[in-house]
């Protein structure tokens, strides 16, 4: 008795402890028209943009810092150059990436691990590029909103959603979710004025971007 | 934070401050004068107008703000636009907040330490003993415009090339602080709107 007792409670942890491992059920669509492909890139500027983002970074459960934020990017040849400032306009970081190479320009302690440029320009891409090529699937989710889905060859699967505002996740190889982003209207030459970008692996953090008006 | 960004960070807001202190002269003071004046400055206000040039913009990313100084060891650095931030240093302590959802959060602490750590020297040249500086070597032309110029030691020069403090001919008040970076950037502070000597509260230095 006493051991049923104990195994309850324990039972229930192993349970809630799985339950945290599942992957996302796969989400049943309603399949998208050819003519609804576009929908999914709306996300993205269509065409070379620049843009200023003051940026609130929050670490773990709760230090924060603020900084600026300038990328350029080209999406039709996959170009990015970002820059990461202090607010006294200290450059702390700044990158190019053609294609798949990303070349490092200039990094200051903690921000010049291989790590940080990978998961900065992991980030940049997942805001500003589309994902390469047509989604693996796209369609209506039964609340109406406009779902696409790329799998890429390591297993991750970026998903995009449309509805009052723009949600793009970020799911590793067991379906368990890496990063999603908020993309808020009103869209300003094709860039969302307002983004939250929250990292759940491989580390804890969040960005709260705002785009800044008439800049640059 | 690596030492050098946070040194580069507040020497930058160091220069500045000591630039006011240092501009008391009329027209082509002499150095001994220029630093017979420091004496004679209690307090600074004044509002800023930073202009930030990168290879990436076309146009300069400007920021607006404000500062205030005490002689006894007080500052207020404080960035009212495109984002609010302000490090207030008090004596040996500094703190840094940012303006967010409404309210101040302090924020990460590791750049804190080693502000802490330079403070030392900015003090000394708030009190314009240049001379004394392990990272700057000094030279002043009398002008008119009179101008410092800061030349960075081993280190420091590879984040500045060269510190320009110009001074205006108003008496105590300098006309702009000119930063040269490598790889073509730069860095332009404007200043306007100085109070010498005005009554300063202490909650500025104390809260936010």
């Amino acid at each position: 008795m006493n051991f049923r007792k104990k195994l309850k409670p324990s039972l229930i942890a192993v349970l809630m402890l799985c339950a945290g491992c599942l992957s996302m059920p796969e989400t049943v669509l309603v399949p998208g028209a050819p003519e609804d492909l576009q929908s999914c890139f709306v996300l993205f500027p269509s065409g070379p943009w620049e843009c200023v983002h003051k940026i609130e970074a929050v670490i773990g459960e709760g230090m924060s810092s603020s900084l600026l934020g300038i990328t350029q990017g080209d999406p039709a040849e996959r170009k990015l150059h970002t820059v990461l400032l202090t607010p006294e306009g200290f450059i702390l970081f700044e990158a190019e990436q053609r294609e798949d190479t990303i070349s490092v320009l200039k990094s200051v302690a903690p921000f010049d691990s291989p790590a940080f440029a990978r998961g900065l320009m992991e980030d940049v891409n997942l805001l500003f590029l589309p994902p390469r090529g047509r989604p693996s699937k796209w369609g209506r989710s039964a609340d109406g909103a406009v779902l696409c889905q790329w799998e890429s060859p390591d297993g991750y699967r970026e998903e995009i959603t449309l509805s009052t505002v723009g949600r793009i996740s970020l799911r590793d190889r067991h379906g368990d979710l890496a990063k999603e982003a908020l993309l808020m209207a009103p869209f300003v030459k094709g860039l969302a004025s307002q983004m939250e970008l929250r990292a759940h692996q491989p580390a804890l953090y969040m960005l709260r971007m705002t785009l800044l008006p008439g800049a640059p | 934070m690596k030492k050098g960004v946070w040194r580069k960070i507040v020497f930058l807001g160091g220069v500045t401050a000591a630039g006011f202190v240092s501009a008391m002269p009329v027209h082509s003071q002499n150095w001994a004068s220029l630093r017979e004046s420091f004496r004679n400055i209690q307090s600074v206000k004044a509002e800023f107008l930073q202009e930030r040039h990168l290879q990436i913009l076309k146009d300069p990313l400007v920021s607006e703000g404000r500062f205030f100084y005490l002689a006894s060891g007080s500052l207020r650095w404080e960035y009212l636009s495109p984002l609010r931030s302000v490090m207030l240093q008090k004596g040996d302590s500094v703190r840094l907040y940012h303006f967010s959802e409404g309210a101040w959060k302090q924020d990460m602490t590791q750049g804190v330490e080693a502000r802490r750590m330079v403070l030392a020297e900015m003090s000394q040249w708030l009190q314009g003993r240049f001379e004394e500086s392990k990272n700057f070597s000094y030279s002043y032309s009398q002008g008119p415009p009179g101008r410092i110029l800061l030349s960075p030691k081993e280190g420091i020069n590879r984040f500045i090339l060269a510190i320009e403090i110009v001074l205006s001919d108003r008496p105590g008040v300098i006309d702009r602080v000119e930063i040269t970076e490598p790889g073509g950037s730069s860095m332009r502070i404007t200043f306007r709107n100085v109070e010498i000597n005005a009554s300063l509260p202490s909650r500025l230095f104390d809260e936010p």
